[in-house]
């Protein structure tokens, strides 16, 4: 039997606080020439430049079909990371250096010959830039063309072997990007042609959302502070509520929307991982894979949906003229690329049950929409009542505790607690005790993207979806659909600019509760 | 307490809640505080030369701030002192912090812990920054360091020794107060990218073969060697388990594996601007044959490159370059800006840091013993 090698630690990092920076490698972008490139992908990488994350060895490589020099390439970049950077305006020493290290490799995708290209461009990039063969490609492409990369990947001997890995060889990973299919049979069959070339150590499926500041501290949040943690449960929560709302319309986009609706566009990935996380129980360490098996349990103990229950417990909507922020905004039908008869989805809501013991009987209350009242991701727990009321008011004059994590904007945390008018009569007023990032730190939080982007170069996948969550999230969510195929009807409409259809209220009314108005 | 001083403290605490009142009405304005920073000085001018750096930090961490002067050798005995608003719109953030600032003089020195802490909001961290030399003996320092979670010292400004010394005595202490040094914190980068050069799995194994290292410090020639050189050196030897010897006297280190370090401490010209023995260069070698090593990774500080004003760039902030060389032909280079050098800068980034962290009290250690031992740059 053979001894597996195994690369000791480097003895400088211990105890080292400074940021780990991420490995040397080569970051591929194929798709390079898109707006996701322009847009976040490389004002990240340029700000990870400026606060000292990328590792000495480093170049990026854009893959694209257009026929781009390296010039035009960087000149590219440049407008993106000055148009778009948190950081402005570009630090001309930081970015001269950096932009030696981007480069341009025309090609389709179907031809073998990008990659033949592709492949000695690295080669030679491994000698002039120390990536030390450690390749990161993002797929920042439509699905449809995951197939023919993935398998051109493979065939041109781009991938490396994930055991080699394991015992300190090259790396290889692969960053793929929303959808992850768009049912449970397209997603298995996505995770099988990346399968066909991947280990699932080396898939990175990233979910933006999970870089968000406020989602990592929902897991400080609950297992740092003893104060919560036992009061997290059946015994003392009624019901949680979370929300992903969004100002915007379509944004130009109605073809690619016409296609999904928000259930496959948030709620089957945002709203689930919001959900887990709040969910879930205490993992064994913050390593990648015990976070992750802490989610997967949640998604396998939500009860999935019968006919039945998707008539009583789900509520969809279409979004009419109306009027947002005091301008009047076209209905769903009126977007350019929409039907006009469309029955797509722009709203959504949902009484979920979780079977397990800790939440065993506490509904949560989940929805989505576009072009609602305000722009806000939150997760609310809402307590019990106090079993008996001293206080002589309406309602008890007591109303029930809420702690409401927000995911954005004005990340913070609230807590809704009831006191005592100062007077002489006693009268009750619920107020806010109120934590907010921007006012408690002050910083220049990181992008979604940048800390992902880290995460990945340093094959850390705790932040990314795993083969078994999208697959789980799926097959929860396909249920749905597939009720809402037999229904002839098109979603009832709501005014844009408001919390969503009457039915939406009715939801929760059946249950003598209310959304809140976040 | 004499009662001009408490009255002195009853005036200011009205007039701080008078900061967050509404004009007219009387309303409080809802904020947000996140620790209490306690300053002492030892004079009022290095007191007021600081307060800017306090105000600049408080900009971006809401905190309570009570600075004090203490100058026991005052010919008047008095506590005199005034509250500020400190506000801040930086990155759009409207931070609002406090600012009381004492002057203890005289024998009205005796109660300046007592004044200080008579500020103290309670159920928030407090930090104690004190600026020049410290004294664990010393009763104010004693009384302000127990109440601390955290304590603050610069060895540049004190010494390696003090800050050893403060160390020793806190750890028996009841609360046990954290120590930091800003000297540590101004070296992180350092240790970072000295970090990457054994990353790689090829060069991994040759961290344990450290042959030579060199370090440069902006300082005249025969200069003592300054705490950040000191704590470098003595981080790298805890990390790879140098261990010091005699050999004629002089000072040797060796490696686990019995071989031996050749240590190089140099200095360059201090350019206007720099401070004193800011570090300028390392050199680290490492393989089989001290001769023709296997690895020689270099980072050179473009010293005083930040100091050249950019409009919205990171002004003050120098350039480093960092270079591998391998035996194999590799050649890599990269430019990163350090984090801005100034003093309110470092003092944000100590307070962000985790309040323990073993590799200081270990790596202080080691380099009390260089220190000790008289060493000199050449």
């Amino acid at each position: 039997m053979s001894t597996p090698s195994y690369l000791p630690p480097n003895p400088l990092r211990r105890g080292l606080i400074e940021d780990r920076t991420g490995d040397a490698c080569a970051l591929v972008i194929f798709g390079a020439s898109g707006d996701l490139t322009k847009r976040k992908l490389m004002p990240a990488v340029y700000n990870l430049g400026v606060s000292r994350s990328l590792p000495s060895g480093f170049a990026v490589v854009g893959v694209a079909r257009r026929e781009l020099s390296n010039e035009q390439f960087r000149a590219n970049m440049k407008e993106g990371v000055s148009q778009f950077s948190r950081r402005k305006p570009i630090d001309p020493a930081i970015w001269s250096d950096f932009e030696r290290g981007l480069s341009y490799s025309p090609g389709t995708f179907d031809d073998p010959e990008t990659y033949t290209r592709l492949r000695a461009h690295l080669e030679q990039l491994d000698i002039e830039r120390g990536t030390r063969k450690n390749r990161l490609f993002y797929l920042a492409v439509s699905p449809a063309d995951f197939e023919t990369i993935v398998r051109n990947l493979k065939q041109a001997g781009l991938i490396s072997d994930a055991a080699q890995e394991r015992a300190g060889g090259p790396w290889t990973r692969v960053i793929v990007e929303k959808p992850f299919g768009h049912d449970l049979p397209s997603s298995q069959a996505l995770n099988d042609v990346i399968a066909t070339a991947f280990d699932e150590s080396q898939v990175f499926r990233i979910d933006h959302y999970l870089g968000k500041e406020t989602v990592q501290n929902l897991l400080v949040f609950r297992f740092a502070n003893s104060l919560f943690e036992p009061i997290w449960n059946r015994e003392h929560v009624d019901h949680v509520q979370i929300t992903v709302a969004e100002e915007i319309g379509v944004e130009g986009r109605g073809h690619f929307y016409e296609q999904v609706g928000v259930t496959k566009d948030i709620v089957e990935n945002h709203l689930m991982q919001l959900l887990c996380l709040t969910a879930m129980e205490p993992p064994i360490s913050l390593s990648a894979d015990a976070v992750r098996d802490e989610k997967v349990k949640v998604l396998r103990s939500l009860r999935r949906m019968e006919r039945s229950m998707v008539r009583d417990g789900v509520v969809r909507g279409q979004y009419a003229r109306g009027f947002v922020k005091g301008e009047e905004v076209p209905a769903y039908r009126e977007e350019a690329d929409v039907a006009k008869d469309s029955k797509t989805e722009t709203f959504v809501a949902m009484k979920l049950a979780i079977d397990n013991w800790r939440w065993s009987g506490v509904p949560f209350y989940v929805r989505a929409g576009k072009r609602m009242a305000r722009r806000v991701t939150e997760i609310a727990i809402q307590f019990k009542k106090v079993p008996h009321s001293l206080f002589n008011a309406p309602d008890g004059g007591i109303s029930p505790n809420v702690l409401a994590v927000r995911v954005q904007p004005d990340e913070g945390i609230s807590l809704r607690f009831t006191t005592k008018e100062p007077g002489n009569a006693t009268v009750l007023r619920d107020v806010a005790m109120d934590f907010r990032y921007g006012t408690a730190f002050g910083s220049n939080t990181p992008e979604a993207y940048e800390r992902l982007l880290l995460d990945a170069m340093r094959g850390d996948a705790t932040l990314f979806t795993r083969r078994d969550e999208v697959e789980e999230q799926w097959s929860f969510i396909d249920p749905v659909f597939d009720a809402w195929k037999e229904q002839a009807v098109a979603p009832p409409t709501y005014g844009a600019g408001t919390w969503g259809p009457e039915q939406a209220d009715d939801l929760l009314a059946r249950d003598g509760r209310r959304w809140r108005k976040p | 307490m004499s009662g001009a001083s408490s009255g002195l403290i009853g005036r200011l605490e009205k007039e701080l809640q008078q900061l967050w009142e509404t004009p007219g009405d009387g309303t409080r304005i809802a904020r947000v505080c996140t620790m209490n920073i306690e300053v002492v000085s030892p004079s009022t001018e290095l007191l007021e030369r600081y307060a800017p750096v306090i105000d600049e930090v408080t900009g971006s961490i809401p905190a309570r701030a009570i600075l004090a002067a203490i100058e026991p050798d005052s010919e008047t005995n008095e506590i005199t002192g005034a509250a500020t608003g400190v506000a801040s719109a930086e990155n759009a953030a409207k931070i609002c912090s406090e600012r009381v600032t004492l002057a203890c003089r005289g024998n009205a020195a005796a109660g300046a812990a007592s004044a200080i802490e008579a500020f103290l909001l309670p159920e928030l961290p407090t930090t104690l920054v004190w600026l020049g030399r410290v004294h664990e003996t010393d009763p104010i320092f004693e009384d302000l360091a127990n109440d601390a979670n955290r304590i603050i010292l610069d060895s540049e400004y004190t010494s390696v020794a003090s800050v050893i010394q403060v160390a020793s005595w806190a750890r028996k202490q009841p609360n046990a107060p954290q120590i930091a040094d800003l000297a540590w914190t101004r070296i992180a980068t350092w240790q970072e990218m000295l970090a990457r050069f054994f990353d790689d799995a090829a060069t991994r194994d040759l961290a344990m073969k450290v042959t030579k290292i060199r370090i440069v410090q902006a300082s005249e020639s025969g200069a003592r060697l300054g705490p950040e050189a000191a704590l470098l050196l003595g981080w790298v030897g805890t990390r790879l388990g140098w261990k010091t010897a005699r050999l004629a006297g002089a000072m040797r280190f060796k490696r686990p594996d019995g071989g031996t370090i050749t240590v190089e401490l140099g200095s360059v010209a201090r350019p206007e601007g720099v401070a004193p023995h800011t570090l300028a260069t390392v050199m680290v070698e490492a393989g089989d044959d001290a001769h023709a090593p296997a690895l020689r990774g270099t980072i050179e500080r473009e010293l005083a490159s930040g100091l050249a004003e950019r409009e919205g760039t990171t002004v003050d902030a120098d350039v480093v370059v960092w270079k591998l060389h391998r035996e194999d032909g590799t050649d890599i280079e990269q430019r990163v800006r350090l984090r801005a050098n100034k003093a309110a800068k470092w003092l944000e980034r100590t307070l962000h840091r985790p309040a323990i962290d073993n590799a200081f009290t270990e790596s202080v250690a080691f380099a009390e013993s260089i220190i000790q031992d008289g060493l000199t740059v050449s």
